[in-house]
């Protein structure tokens, strides 16, 4: 699963840690979901898609796991 | 109740439990160490549930569930295999009911066993009872529980250790403080 998180925070400024801060988990955890180390739940992808007020596949693209 | 504050009270309720298991093994009251480990986790379990600045992390959860199910599943196998290992005892032993040797044999094999020299008396006082020889066999089977008690903490561990750098819980970039 690719995601442009990291895009939409710099466009909002923002910091791993804030905004980890405003979704209820921690600053690792949009680490790891940045570096594709972690996909996040249903519940958290649809939480960072209403933060940015975009849809969900703005965020998040699936890929094929080859 | 405070995150840290858990924590303290952990770390007091397992010096606790070390004293309660050195107790146990200094007066031979296995059921010390039983009551007071599972007094211990509830306690830590109604502690955990009043922490006020808990945060549920869904990637923490999923590292532990996933650390937790492998070290079950590996820890089955080879409980299954010991437990199997035990039952061959078990079964291959005479049947019930089990008629102990008479205690005059065992003291007198002990005793003769302990004589330095000569014919002189031996030194264990005719007053000491020899040990029960069922209770040593299930002594030597308490240190391979201990094992299993090793290997199911350790197993835990190297999971965990596995599953967090796989969901990168040490991962840093350009925000590291």
């Amino acid at each position: 699963m690719k995601n442009r998180i990291k895009v939409f925070r710099a466009m909002h400024d923002l910091t791993q840690d804030a905004l980890a801060h405003e979704l209820g988990v921690t600053r690792q955890t949009i680490l790891a979901i940045e570096k594709g180390k972690y996909d996040p739940s249903l519940d958290l992808a649809f939480k960072i898609a209403r933060y940015f007020k975009v849809s969900i596949e703005d965020v998040f693209t699936f890929e094929e796991i080859q | 109740m405070k995150q840290n504050t858990f924590y303290i009270l952990a770390g007091i309720i397992g010096l606790i439990e070390v004293g309660a298991f050195w107790l146990s093994v200094r007066y031979m009251i296995p059921y010390l160490i039983t009551v007071v480990f599972i007094v211990g986790v509830v306690l830590l379990y109604l502690a955990w549930r009043r922490i006020s600045d808990r945060q549920v992390d869904e990637r923490v959860v999923l590292i532990n569930q996933k650390a937790g199910m492998a070290t079950f599943m590996v820890f089955w196998v080879i409980f299954f295999a010991i437990s199997l290992g035990s039952a061959v005892i078990g079964l291959g032993a005479p049947p019930l009911p089990h008629f102990p040797r008479p205690p005059a044999d065992i003291s007198g094999g002990i005793n003769k066993s302990l004589k330095p020299f000569g014919d002189g008396p031996g030194i264990l006082n005719e007053s000491i009872k020899p040990p029960d020889d069922g209770l040593i066999r299930l002594g030597h089977f308490g240190y391979l529980q201990l094992a299993l008690l090793f290997l199911m903490f350790f197993l835990y561990v190297g999971f965990r250790i596995y599953y967090a750098r796989k969901y990168g819980e040490w991962e840093n970039d350009e925000e590291q403080d």
